[in-house]
Parts: C-alpha cells; structure tokens; sequence
C-alpha cells in the first residue's frame, strides 16, 4: 500500500514541528473561513447559486466563448485561442518576441505552472520574473507552490531570512516577516520598473463586458499591468461567468473560502488596453473540453482555485503540498492530475480518507471526495490496484460467500490477541503499520444477538411481536 | 481549421446535458449602519475610514495625516494640495517616487469594505504605486454587498476598473500578515 504520496508523506512528517506547525496553520485558515461564512445568514444560498452559475455556463460553454472573445475584441484585446500547453507558450512566446520582451514579470497563475510556461521562455533567453511574494520566494528557491493559493506555506521564516540573505543581501540572521517583505518590495519594484511585459492570469472571465478580474492582496497584478506596455492574461476557458451580475456571487465566495477575507484587497477590472499599449488574451482548453464529456467528473470545471478543500484537508495538512504527484495537490489536484493522466498520478488518490470535508467547504460544491472514491473503483482497470489488496479482496469475497467459514473465522478472531507480536504486526499487515489494531471481543454481536443479549434491540424486537 | 474553431467545436460536440441559468435572487446581508459596517471592516483590512465634517477642510484633513507627504499625486481638482498631475505624465514609470496618491472612489460596500475606483485618470499606477492611498467617497454611495454594487457598477467607458479594500498586503512569509506588499502602505477612506 505504499504510494508515491505515502513515501513523500513519510519524509514530510520525519519533521514532527514542521508537520504540527502546517496542520494547525492551515486549520487556522479554515476556521476563519468559517467565522466569514457564519457571518453572512445567506452562504448556503450563494454556493448553490455559484454551483448553478458553474453548471450553466460551462454546458453553454461554447457560446459563452463566442461572446466573451467578440466583446474581448470590441474592447480592442487580442483574442489567440491555445488547444494545448504547447500551443499556450508557443503563443506567449511569440508575442514577447515580437516586441522584444527581455524581462517580463509575472502574477501568479496556475494555469502557466500547469504549461511549464516558466521553463519555456527561460530557454529561449527572456527573464521571467514571479511577483507574488510567495511565488517569487520559490522561482529564488528553483521550487514549485505547495498550496494553490498561499504557495510557500511549507516554509519556515528562517528559510526564507536565509535566501534573502543570499539573494537581496538582507542583514544576517533577520527573519522578520516584516523586514523580508520590505527588501522585497524593494527589489520587486525594481523589476516592476524594468520589465517589458506583464502577465497576470484570469480569476473570471465576464462574457457580457469581456472583462478579466484578478483578485490580488499584493496588488502586484496591478503594479505589473498598470507600467508596461503590454500585457498578456492566460486564461483556463472554464473560467468564464455569464454577467457582472454572477460575478457578484463569486466575489463574495472566493476570497471568504480561500483566506477567511471578506474579499481580496484587489478586485481589478482588465477591459481594454492600456493607452498605447497592448492587451494580449490566451483561452486555453488543455484538456478541458475532455473533462466536458466526463459526466463523472465534469464538476471539477466549476473550480475557481480557493484551495478551501486544501486548508480543511486531514492529509494535506498533514502531509504537505509535496508529498503529491500532480502540480496541484489537495482533493482538488487529486481529481485534476487523475483527469490529466491516470496512469501517471494514480498514486494521489489514495491520499484521502473519505472523510468529506472538502464537498462541504467547497464554495461552488464540487463532489470531490465522490470523484475520488469512483477513481478508486477504477484504479484495476488502468492497472494501478494494489496487488496486497487485490488478494484481500479475493480472499475476503471467498469468505463472504460461506456463512459458515465465516462464522468459524469469526469464532477464531479472539486467538489474535494473544498472538506472539511478530505474528499480528508484521510487514504483511498494512493496517497495523503505525497504529494499533483494536482487540477482538471475545464474543461475536451475532452470538450476542442469538442469545439475547442485544437488549435495546431486543426490545424492540419484542414491541414489533 | 483554427485553433478557436476546433476548440469551440469540441466543446459543443462535448456538452452532453445542458444547465439552465438560476435566477439569481440572493437574500442578502443588509446592516442598519452601513457607514459603521464599512469603517469597522475596513479597520479589519488594516486601512482607515473618516468622515469629513461639516466645518473641516479636506486638504486640510489630508495634510493632517500624511504630514510627511511630498510627491502628492491626484487629478481631483478639488485637491489643491497636489504636486503632480498624473494625467500630465507621459511615462508612468517617472511616479515612481510619489508619497501620496489621491483618487475618488464611487461604490463603497458595507460587507467587505471595498471601494469602486474606475480609471478616471491616464496614468492608474498611482493607485498601486504610491506609498500610501486616499480615496474620497461620498458616504451616500456605501451600498451593503457586492449584489447591490455591481448592480450599479458605472464603468466610464474606461480600460479599468478596480475593487479596492484595504492596503496592499500578504501573508506569504509563516503566514504572518504584513501590510504593505507592493501597493500601497496604508489607506484612507474619507467619506464626504
């Protein structure tokens, strides 16, 4: 039963402080979520709308699309269409040459992790500079996020004091949050002040004005756009809502699921370009229009990347962003990475223990813990079961089938408890691993049951007669 | 075909049952005091709001807060206290050093304390880029949720708009808040 996940887990809770340090931060996280939503008596109301919102637009997704471009380019932004990864950063790629882009900074956005947009520039010579705090402090690092939303919470202060000490020249042994930030404004403002280029993502995309919203705490989406040029927005085509009029809705979930704010400091509003400046729009399918089709896991569109279902995860918490395959982690990246490749990120979907939290903190109520489950129903047939459990499962079908074996097995069980250690915990028992197996009772509820001995139930019984 | 034709024909040949739009009804927050709700949030963002009063001097209230302020940047014409007109700028880059910027706001939201600030000026970067931000708002125009502010959201025609509540800040180190990431250091809502 070791995965890829289990083994990464292993390494990240080696370090107890570290492990107890994330789980109580992220819970953290969680309950301020909770304390917003308590807040307002309609948020019941909002996620079923959002869900509703979500359902519609990507089953109409195809004339949605039409009119968000058309307004886009009423709006005088340029519309380039991008089917896969490739075609995404061959698209960006050549728009930065065109105008001779050597530096050009970044907000965050999963969608160019998920193209490896970062990697594919560099080696054609532009310097690619990452603007949120969080994501700057990994590029420094040569790191991937480990939280969607807050990517460098797997790091310590001292880690960071230490990088910048490297990196900016920051006095030694300072690892004040405070302090880092600054050298960091510092530096980053300089770049801002020296690129050629700014790219941001697309938290939405409205159909009816043809306007991309960034919500931003740093504001560093806005210091990007509002000095260069040129600006290019990749955008996932799931991100788009019908109206100003649905955005309202999501507005007032994001941010609330994602940090507990009632709203990110930054709402910004991208209409048109700059003046004498360019305004480049990349909508990415990479797979998306496949997801359409899969009516199993189609939900996992409505996404709008809060990574609630991260923060209030038992095995995210406790295991860190890392210990998954697929870029992104959490329920969430659990069932995108199985969409991209069951075969090669099947390792993540035993990383859950159904426990459900994450369908119910979802603010546009993805089923995310029912996809994982049906993944699991499915692992044999991309020929990623288990083979211990695989014969467990033959095994126990075997007995299942013969009350009589079974009984007998049943009357057998109380001899494990006085069995030699050695014999119960051993390296063919997954579920002893770490943990203690409850003591068998001496006596089975069958046989309590036949005998009388089941007295609420029993009563009832007797009532019924 | 093109990349959009192909993408947009997959797409429709992929929808299998199609969801109708909700009516979008939402029972939402109202406050008694809206004015108390957005100060007291806006508190919360680590950003200030006060009411002009009858016999103060805006200038003068400005000038009282940010008494260090040299480079004060605004196209308002009711702000004599501007030093740098940021419509007669030719490159945004030169208000780099600007101290102070002040713009109006038009929406204020009770919920969440957000302010609408459509680009009324040539050059938006002073909204981002000066160390501190004044937002003028007129009290009559704080509505309670985003509902209610979209519903009237006025665009002007221009290339952008922004919903601004609190000062820029992040979290990113051990998820200590710090306010003052990239934008600005602190804000100020007057309310008139």
């Amino acid at each position: 039963m070791s995965t890829k996940h289990t083994k990464a887990a292993d390494r990240f809770i080696a370090n107890k402080a570290q492990e107890t340090w994330h789980n109580q931060t992220l819970h953290f996280v969680r309950d301020k979520r909770d304390k917003v939503a308590m807040q307002l008596p309609e948020w019941e109301e909002l996620r079923d709308t959002a869900h509703q919102i979500k359902m519609h637009t990507i089953t109409h997704l195809d004339q949605y699309l039409e009119e968000f471009s058309t307004q886009a380019e009423a709006n005088g932004v340029r519309v380039h269409w991008a089917k896969d990864a490739e075609e995404h950063n061959r698209i960006v790629y050549t728009i930065l040459h065109s105008h001779h882009v050597k530096k050009l900074v970044k907000s965050k956005s999963m969608l160019t992790e998920e193209c490896h947009l970062n990697p594919y520039l560099i080696e054609r010579g532009i310097q690619v500079v990452e603007s949120d705090l969080g994501e700057r402090i990994l590029q420094l690092m040569d790191q991937a996020p480990s939280h969607i939303v807050m990517p460098a919470i797997h790091l310590k202060r001292q880690e960071v004091g230490k990088l910048f000490e490297e990196k900016l020249q920051t006095e030694k042994d300072n690892s004040d949050p405070t302090y880092l930030t600054r050298a960091a404004r510092a530096h980053l403002r300089e770049e801002f002040l020296t690129a050629d280029a700014a790219m941001t993502g697309a938290n939405f995309g409205v159909a009816a004005t043809g306007d991309i919203v960034v919500c931003t705490n740093e504001g560093n989406a806005d210091m990007g756009t509002s000095l260069s040029p040129l600006h290019i927005v990749s955008m996932g085509m799931e991100k788009l809502v019908p109206d100003l009029k649905s955005l309202a809705v999501f507005t007032r979930l994001l941010a609330r699921s994602a940090t507990g704010q009632p709203v990110t400091a930054y709402t910004s509003h991208y209409r048109k370009p700059r003046e004498g400046g360019e305004m480049h729009l990349v909508i990415v399918d990479n797979g998306r229009s496949d997801t359409l089709a899969n009516s199993e896991h189609i939900q996992t569109l409505k996404c709008i990347r809060c990574g609630a279902c991260m923060n209030t995860c038992p095995v995210y918490r406790r295991s860190g962003g890392y210990s998954y395959t697929y870029f992104i982690p959490g329920p969430i990246g659990i069932n995108l990475g199985m969409l991209r490749s069951p075969e090669e990120y099947s390792d993540n979907v035993s990383a859950c223990s159904l426990c459900y939290s994450c369908n119910n903190v979802c603010p546009v109520k993805i089923d995310l813990a029912d996809q994982i489950y049906r993944w699991r129903q499915k692992l044999d047939s991309f020929g990623k079961a288990d083979p211990m459990k695989k014969i467990m499962s033959v095994g126990m079908e075997f007995m299942f089938k013969r009350p009589t074996l079974f009984r007998a097995g049943l009357k057998m069980a109380p001899m494990l408890n006085y069995m030699p250690r050695p014999f119960v915990y051993n390296g063919l028992n997954d579920w002893g691993k770490g943990r203690e197996l409850p003591r068998f009772a001496s006596s089975s509820f069958a046989s309590l049951w036949q005998k009388g001995k089941v007295t609420g139930a029993k009563q009832k019984h007797t009532d019924h007669e | 075909m093109s990349s959009k034709a192909e993408i947009i024909a997959r797409v429709k040949q992929h929808i299998k049952e199609k969801h109708d739009m909700p009516t979008i009804e939402i029972n939402a927050i109202q406050y008694a005091d809206k004015i108390a709700q957005f100060k007291s949030i806006l508190q919360t963002t680590g950003g200030e709001a006060i009411e002009l009063q009858p016999d103060e001097n805006l200038n003068e209230l400005i000038r009282a807060h940010f008494t260090e302020a040299k480079n004060i940047a605004s196209n308002l014409p009711e702000i004599s206290l501007a030093t740098i007109n940021p419509d007669e700028t030719a490159d945004p880059h030169s208000l780099n050093q600007i101290d102070l910027a002040i713009v109006r706001g038009e929406i204020g939201v009770a919920e969440n304390a957000c302010v609408w600030v459509p680009q009324l000026m040539k050059e938006r970067v002073i909204c981002f880029i000066a160390e501190y931000l004044v937002i003028l708002l007129n009290k009559q125009d704080i509505v309670n949720n985003m509902h209610e502010a979209y519903a009237q959201l006025n665009f002007h025609n221009a290339a952008f708009g922004v919903f601004i509540s609190g000062p820029s800040k992040t979290a990113d180190i051990e998820q200590a808040l710090v306010v003052g990431a990239h934008g600005a250091k602190g804000l100020l809502v007057v309310l008139v």
